[in-house]
Formats: C-alpha cells, structure tokens, sequence
C-alpha cells in the first residue's frame, strides 16, 4: 500500500478504465472475507484492500448492488471519520498514511452519496436514511478538514523577519528635521536621501508556507470542493490569509491610524512612520502578496476565477489600510520638509505600479488598482504642490534683521541644499511638473537658456534660485553700509554658484546659469569696491593744487583716517569662503597699494619719510586681515 | 441617474449665469437666488428619501412577494443608503458650486466664514475616518453574507438531513456569535491577543478556537482608540445654525451642507457596524423652521428611534438586511436544534428563500454601496483641496509676491 502514498494532492476520485478487473478482484475478496477460517487480522487486511480497490471503483457502476454493502462501507467510512473525532491529534500532522486514509474515506463517502442519489431506489426509507447519515459524516468530515486546514497554515507558515525589521528602532535615525532655519550645510545633504532600495530579499517572492506543505492544503481544497463545501474552504482559507497579513503589518511596525490622527502628527514622528510605511509597502506588495498569489494560485488556481476572488479578499483591507495612509499623506500640510518624503513616498509607488496591476489584474481586483493608481496622481500632485509651495516661501521668507557681517545667509545654504537633494529625484519631478507653469517666465535668463537644459525641473530651479536672489535682495537692503550690502550679496551668491558648481545642478541648470550669477557675483565685488575704495583712494589722486604742500599733508592724513576706519569696519566683515576673500583682497591691494606708491613716490618731497604713517609694505598686510571677521583697530597695533 | 441630471444641469445653470452676470450688481441678488435654489434641491433630495418611492416596486427585483410590504429602497436597506449617498455627491457639488465658483476669496477671510471653513474641514476630515471605517464595516457586512449564504446553500438541498442541518447550523452560528461579538463594542480590546494556539486544541474545544480565529480577521481597520460615536459627537457638537432672519451670506449653505454630511455620517455608523459605537447621539438638533431641514429631520427622528430600539435589543446595525439576516439566522438555528430527521420543512423553506434573498440584495448591492462609500471620500478630499486653495489664495493676497 506504500504507493498511495506519494502526492496527497493527486488523490481524486479515479477513472473507469480497469473498473473490471476491480470489480473482479473485489468478488474474490467477498468471497474469501465469507470464508469462516480467515483469522481477524487478515480479515482486517482484506477489509482495507477493499477499500483500496473501491476508491478506484466507478462510481456510477452498478458494483453497489444493494443497499447493505453501501450500508457496510459507509459504516467503514463512517468509523474512520469518527475515529478522529475523539482523538486529540491533528491527522496530518500524524503522517502521510493517515491522512491520505482519512481522505480516502472522504470520498468513499462521496461516491457512496452519489451512487445513493442515483439508484432508482433512491426514494426508498433506507436509501434517504443512508443517505442522510452519509450527509452527516461529510459533514463531520468537513468540519474536521478545515480544522486540519488551518491547523497546517498556522503551524507552517514561514514567518519572514526581513532585516529591516530592525527599523523598528529607527525613530531618530533620520534627523529630516530640516526647518528652513536649520543652517547647517550638511542639515539636508545627506540625510534625506533614499536608501538604495532593491535589497536581494526584496526581489524575490517569498513562500508564506512551507513549499512541503501545499500538496497537503491542495489535498484538503481538492476533497472540500469535490464535497461542495468551496465557501467552507475559501472562507477559512481566505480568513487566514487575511489575518495573517494584518498581523504581519503589525510586525512592519504599521500602526493603524486614523487619517484625522496622521494630519495632527508632529512631523518627527510622522517622518519616521512614513519610512517605515515605504519599506512595508514595497516588501507587501512585490514579495509577500506576490508570494500570497502565487499559493493562492498553486491551491486554488485549477478552481478557476475563485483564487483571484479570494486573493483579492484577503488583501483588500490590508491594501485600503495601507492606501489611506497614503491619502493621509496627500492631503497634508505642504511643509517643504515633507517634500523629500512625499517624492520617496510617490516613487516607491510608481516603482510597485506594474506589480499592483498584475496582482490585481482580475475585474475585482479592479477597486484596488483603481485605488492605488488615484493615491499615486494625488502624492504626484501634492509633491507638485508641496514644491511650489516651496518657491513661495523662499520668495517670501520674512527678513528681520541683517546677517551679521555680511555672511551666507542661512536661508540660501538651507534653499541650495535643499535643491541639492530636489535633484537626486530630478525624473520624478521632471515627470510631475511638466507643464506647470509660475510667474517666473518673466526671469531674464529664461531666454538664452540652451536647448538641452530645457526640462522643467531646470526651469523650476532656476525660478526658485531666482526668487532666492530677490529675496536676498531685499535683506540686503536691511544693511546701512552700502558696501557692507555687496559683500552680502557677493558672499551669498558665489555661495550658490559653488554649490550649483560642485554638484549634479551644473547639468541641470548649465553653464549659461552659473556665467550669469558668476558675473552677477563679480559685480557685487565690483560695487564694493568702488564704494569703499574710491573715495578712499580719490585722496590720493593728482590734481591741479598738488603743489601746495598743505593740501597735500592734509589730504594724506585724510586718506590714513579713512583707511584706518575701513580697516576698523571691515576686518570684522566676514567672507567664509577663503578664495573668495583672498581674490578680493589682492584686487584690493593691487588697486590701493599701487595708489599708494604713486602718490608717495611723487610726493616724497611733501610727505618726507618720517611723516610716513605706514610704509606700502605695512598697508599690504593690513588689507590681508580685511574679511577675516575679527575686528581689529589699527592704531592700537601699530607700533607706532 | 435622476440625481446625477440634476446636479450637471444644475452646474451648467450656475456657471452659465455667473458668467452673465459676473460684471453686474446684480451680483448679490444671484448669490441669494443659489442659495435658495441649492436648499430646495437639498430638501427635494431628502423629501425623496423620506418617502419610499411608489413606484419603487416596479424595480428589476420587483416580482417577490416581500417586495410587496417592503419596497426595493426602504428606509435603512442597501438601496436607501446607495440612494442617500447619491443625494450626498449631488448636494455635495451644488454646495461646491455656491460656496467656491466665482467667489471673492477674500469673504474666506472675514466672519463667520473664517470660523466655519476651518470647522467644515475639521468635519470633513473626521468624516473621511468615518468613511474608512465604514468601509470595513460593509467588508464584515459581506463576510456575514457569505456564511449566510453557506446556511443557504445547506438548507436549499433536498431532502434536509441531519448533515445540512450541522453545516447551516455551524456557519450561522459563527454569524451570529460574529454579530453579538460586534455589538459589544469590544473588538480593539480582544485583538491584540493574535497568537494562534492550536496546540492544546481537542475535538471538541477546536470549535470555539476556529471561531475565534474567525473574529480575529475581523478587527478593525482603524486605530484602536477611535470611535465611531466619538467622532460623530464631535461633528455635530459645533453645528450651530446661523442666527437672525436676516440673510447670512455664505454661513447658511455651510450649515446645511455640514449638516447634510453629518446626518449622512451619523446614518452610516448606526446602519454599518464599525467601531466603538456606545453612545451614539440619537439626534443632532435641527431648527424645524428652515424649509430644507423638515425631510432631514423627518429621516433623523425615525432613524433615531430605530436605534432606540437597537440599543433595547442589541441588534448590531440597523441595515435592513443585517436585522433581516439576524433574525432569519436565529430562526434558522432554533430550526436546527430542534431538528429531527426526517422533518417538516415548509416553514423552513420560506425562510432560507427568504435569506437567500437577502444574500443576493447583498451581494448585488454592498460591494457597489462599499464602493460608492470611497467615492463619498474621495469626494471630500477633492473639496477640502479646492476650499484649502481658496484659503491659500486669501492667504497669499494678503502678503503678496513682489514679482
């Protein structure tokens, strides 16, 4: 009897073709079972070959002569079901032999029923007593099979603990808490960015049970659905699943929340659950429902549409849990911090898009692809919405007092980096904010722009630094030293510029930008110079009265005053950027020093050498200590 | 639809006209004109649902005899909410049109509307909860169905022996246990026990273990501490209808609509099981002297009495198919446990039509009512959205771009 064993799965009612050699086989086994010197156990043995032989038996045959044999198997039958349900073990977790004998009587019974329903005696008191008592063990039976059935799915069922799990604990690891007065320039750079999705485990579909087990789940689905107890099956069978994969939310650290309860969320904590809510999504969908599909369709796929049904009822809650939360997201406030995060949000949607229409392919499945396909357009829109949003701010972000001495504002290190980061999602936003257009056409640059620089997230970009320019503009305008201004500016923009230079901006908003505000940079330097210099230096210019030696005294006493305030002024202006300063102090020497020893030169007979306040020489390094952002005083150092 | 013809060629009238008159002083005279127009639709739609159609009955399922006392879309049935909800969308847009088309956002800005807007978004947002919950109220709604329709299958076979009699038995069983368990109001609580604990099971007590697996995949969908009945309170506590005869401007159409919503909502949750439903108000007061509040008041006494009555009696939700279900169900089960075979079954078999025809109304109807439910809450965010750029609007007006 070893070979009923190999696949429980294939265990089905059999075929026709050597019903008379059965039928042949089992006149003999009557025949020997009536002879009065068979021992018990080989009576026994011959009982069961019977048994064995009559699963194979057609059933429509008319080998169910009369109503006592129907009467004696089932009661054989009959006794093999009974006999489980005083027994406290689970029968497929007590062998293949067993179980397969249990399903064997299953459908012993079936055919029994049948034979009994087409007999033509079938409206006899026996016959419908028979019948009804077989009703009543199939019903036992299947009772107890969908307890074995869940008894196997909750016993196997592999329980994956992706390594991420461990993002449970990840509260505070990304410190996104990028107010736009954070002035750090590394607040955004490298916080937000995505982790490099695509982890081996998350590519592969995974097995929800135990590959060993499905000819046994199979087993049980064949033997229901022949029995007509599919409701039965599917509802336990589904049921599981979907408790299965609520729980396994709950492992992914996926609360359920209300949308009202999301909206009032602190932005720490919700950041933190959006993270977790990305990796749950893309693991759910592209390798546990995939792996849910693929067992549904291994177990219930020769049923027909019945396995997408109840694929599509095990998840549809779970799936509609997850989507509001994305709703939620949507509709939210449209802080520029939460950008980053929508952008990861929406792409890791549009990346699981093709594999939500194919898990969910079927008519009913409809109602969830539809859903995701509107989450996915509505995160496109808030993004969209959330970036413009964000050019508003940058334009109108209020100005209270001026920075001191003149340094990178923080507004414009936190508005480069954050663009910084835009460009990392540079498809995504190129995709969502075609078309789109802001009042920034009217931007001068936006007419040379060449060809290839062309897309709309360049536009946008460009828009938004110009907005950043005009704002700086009018904080600059807070400063009552004009000079103190240009430097402002100056320091700002090449701040921009460098950040653009240094970074994946370069291709996106080209060389055209950054000539543009290199020379827009430049000529703040230029302004200041000539507001602070020129004046200055007019006092040592020739003139017709040079030769009076008063004017001459006097006028360089002037120039050491005003260069001894400069001084004072400006070393405690701050030019961070050290190549920036040292080019403007070298212009500055070149210019003043050179003044200098001409009017010294020509003049020697007037301003003697004792009368010299401070040598070419000691004026040089004095300008070497301007932008340094100390103030020092010069009398106070000097040696004299 | 009826409803659906209204409201285009009501927008069309709407945008037309402003269009006419939107360089005319008239201005105030239409705004006032809308309004009026936009309360007597709201009353029609209302009216309707009020009073079951007469001609209802002529309906594709019209030929049963239950039809016959109980029209296709009687009050609290499957297809009266489908109808209500309809009536929703359709009041939805018109508030839309009257509130956002062709307004000066600045009136945002000023009283009363600066202290209602935020208000309805508020509602709108508690709303857009309800909804979900909702949502898997009608998924549970469906899982009764399909045990109901298991009994059906069972007992539809002839002759009823002793086994279809235990198959019946056991899934309205765990329907019923399903139900009660419901009205409990205790399913957040007993969720987060999730462990499977098979390995102690004997024949006998596996039972219960199944059945209560069963429950489990029923917990909600929604955080464990909401509350259905909370958050209807909640949208109704500030519902106050503008005072003085004297016409309010925007504030009386903000009123209407959110009372329309939460009468809507507060129907849902005492039909639809969903959780944490102690408490829920029996009524929300509407002034009876506006023309359009007579029908929804009209709908909210009778409701409120049903749910009375729930309350006295412990049914799980006041759809008229679960009543119907549920009652079918205990009378299926007091068949069964005094069932002998062979038996009587005539008086059975009007019941198991009767069910069946219950499991078809659901099966025909929830999944489209469910559906229809989603459409309500896109709806709302869709209209939050536009009032929330209105509001930026007034926000950005107020301290504009330089450039």
């Amino acid at each position: 009897m070893g070979d009923v064993m190999e696949d429980l799965s294939s265990i089905t009612p059999t075929n026709e073709c050597e019903e008379h050699v059965f039928i042949a086989a089992r006149h003999m086994l009557k025949a020997l079972g009536a002879s009065k010197n068979v021992s018990n156990d080989l009576r026994r043995l011959l009982a069961d070959v019977d048994i064995h032989l009559s699963r194979r038996t057609n059933i429509t045959e008319t080998v169910l002569d009369g109503t006592r044999e129907v009467e004696e198997r089932l009661k054989l039958a009959q006794e093999k079901v009974m006999r489980w349900e005083s027994n406290r073990s689970m029968i497929w977790a007590s062998g293949h032999e067993e179980a397969s004998e249990y399903l064997q009587a299953v459908y012993e019974i079936q055919r029994l029923m049948e034979s009994l329903r087409s007999s033509p005696s079938s409206s006899s008191g026996k016959q419908k007593e028979l019948l009804d008592r077989a009703h009543s063990v199939l019903q036992m039976a299947m009772e107890r099979l969908e307890l074995e059935l869940l008894h196997i799915l909750a016993q196997n069922k592999q329980s994956f603990e992706p390594e991420y799990v461990s993002f449970r604990s990840c509260e505070e690891d990304f410190v996104s808490d990028v107010s736009i007065v954070s002035t750090e320039d590394e607040s955004i750079g490298d916080t937000s960015r995505r982790d490099s999705s695509g982890t081996e485990s998350e590519n592969h579909i995974v097995d929800l049970v135990h590959p060993d087990i499905i000819s046994y789940i199979k087993s049980i689905a064949n033997v229901m659905f022949a029995s007509h107890y599919d409701q039965e099956f599917c509802h336990a069978f589904t049921n599981f699943w979907k408790d299965a994969l609520d729980e396994y939310f709950f492992t992914l650290g996926i609360d359920k929340l209300s949308i009202e309860g999301l909206l009032k969320m602190e932005w720490n904590c919700l950041n933190c659950k959006i993270n977790k809510w990305i990796r749950a999504v893309k693991f759910i969908i592209r390798v546990y429902l995939a792996g849910e599909k693929r067992l549904f369709d291994q177990v219930l796929g020769e049923f027909g549409s019945v396995y997408s049904t109840c694929f599509v009822e095990a998840s549809k809650g779970s799936m509609l849990c997850m989507l509001n939360f994305g709703e939620a997201m949507a509709i939210g406030t449209r802080r520029p911090e939460k950008l980053f995060k929508l952008l990861d949000m929406y792409e890791v949607l549009a990346d699981l898009l093709q594999d939500v229409d194919s898990l969910f392919s079927s008519e009913i499945g409809s109602f969830i692809r539809t859903e995701f396909h509107e989450l996915l357009m509505k995160l496109g829109d808030t993004v969209r919405a959330t970036f413009m949003e964000f050019g508003h701010e940058v334009a109108l972000y209020p100005s209270t007092n001026p920075c001191n001495r003149g340094v990178v504002h923080p507004l414009t290190k936190y508005v480069m980096n954050y663009i910084n980061v835009i460009v990392e999602y540079a498809s995504s936003l190129n995709l969502l904010l075609g078309g789109v257009q802001d009042g920034a056409e009217l931007v001068p640059f936006d007419q040379n722009i060449s060809l290839d620089n062309f897309c709309p997230l360049a536009h946008h970009l460009r828009s938004l630094m110009s907005y950043l320019e005009h704002n700086l503009d009018k904080k600059s305008r807070l400063y009552k030293d004009s000079s103190l201004k240009h430097i402002f500016m100056m320091n700002n923009l090449y701040y921009m510029v460098q950040k653009v230079r240094v970074s994946k901006l370069v291709t996106l908003v080209g060389g055209e930008w950054i000539r543009e505000y290199t020379a827009k940079f430049q000529n703040h330097a230029t302004n200041y110079e000539r507001g602070t210099w020129k004046p200055v230096l007019s006092l040592l210019m020739d003139d017709e009265n040079k030769t009076r030696k008063s004017i001459l005294k006097e006028r360089y006493r002037s120039f050491n005053i005003s260069f001894e305030e400069v001084y004072k002024n400006q070393t405690g202006w701050f030019i961070p950027d050290t190549e920036l300063r040292k080019d403007l102090q070298i212009s500055i020497s070149q210019k003043v020093i050179h003044a200098y020893r001409t009017f010294i030169g020509k003049n020697s007979s007037v301003i003697d050498e004792k009368h010299i306040k401070y040598t070419a020489d000691e004026l040089e390094n004095f300008l070497f200590d301007l932008f340094e952002g100390s103030p020092m005083r010069l009398h106070s150092i000097h040696k004299r | 639809m009826r409803a659906t013809d209204n409201q285009g060629s009501f927008l069309n009238r709407i945008s037309i006209r402003r269009n006419q008159v939107v360089s005319m002083d008239g201005n105030h005279e239409q705004e006032l004109e809308d309004l009026e127009l936009f309360q007597k639709h709201v009353a029609d739609r209302f009216s309707d649902l009020l009073l079951p159609q007469p001609s209802s009955s002529s309906s594709a399922s019209g030929d049963s005899p239950a039809d016959a006392t109980s029209p296709a879309d009687a009050l609290l049935s499957i297809a009266w909410f489908r109808k209500l909800l309809d009536a929703f969308l359709c009041c939805e847009a018109e508030f839309k049109a009257v509130l956002v088309m062709g307004r000066d956002p600045a009136q945002f800005a000023k009283a009363p509307l600066d202290r209602l807007i935020p208000e309805l978004l508020d509602r709108a947002v508690k709303a857009l909860d309800v909804c979900n919950a909702i949502t898997h109220g009608v998924e549970l709604v469906r899982h009764w169905q399909k045990l109901a329709q298991i009994a059906v299958t069972a007992l539809e076979q002839r002759p009823i022996g002793e086994g279809q009699v235990r198959r019946a038995k056991k899934a309205l069983t765990t329907l019923l246990t399903s139900m009660a368990f419901d009205d409990k109001e205790s399913h957040h609580g007993k969720s987060t026990d999730r462990n499977w604990s098979f390995g102690r099971r004997g024949g006998g007590a596996a039972n219960k273990d199944k059945t209560a697996g069963n429950f489990r995949s029923l917990s909600w969908n929604v955080a464990k501490s909401w509350s259905a009945s909370k958050q209807i309170q909640a949208m109704s506590s500030n519902l106050i209808a503008p005072r003085g005869g004297e016409p309010t401007g925007l504030a009386l159409p903000v009123y209407v609509m959110s009372t329309v919503l939460v009468f809507v909502m507060w129907a849902l949750v005492a039909a639809i099981p969903c959780q944490e439903r102690t408490g829920l108000p029996t009524h929300f007061p509407v002034p009876r002297q506006l023309g359009w509040a007579q029908p929804v008041i009209g709908l909210q006494e009778k409701i409120g009495e049903e749910w009375k009555k729930k309350e006295k009696k412990g049914t799980c939700g006041l759809l008229e198919e679960i009543q119907k279900m549920e009652k079918l169900s205990q009378g299926l089960v007091e068949f069964a446990d005094g069932f002998q075979f062979p038996a009587e079954t005539d008086d059975v078999a009007a019941m198991v039509a009767e069910l069946a025809e219950i499991c078809g109304k659901m099966e025909e109807g929830l999944v489209p009512l469910q559906q229809q439910v989603r459409e309500v809450f896109h709806r709302i965010v869709r209209s939050r959205a536009e009032v929330l750029d209105v509001l930026d609007q007034v926000g950005k007006l107020s301290t504009p771009v330089p450039y």
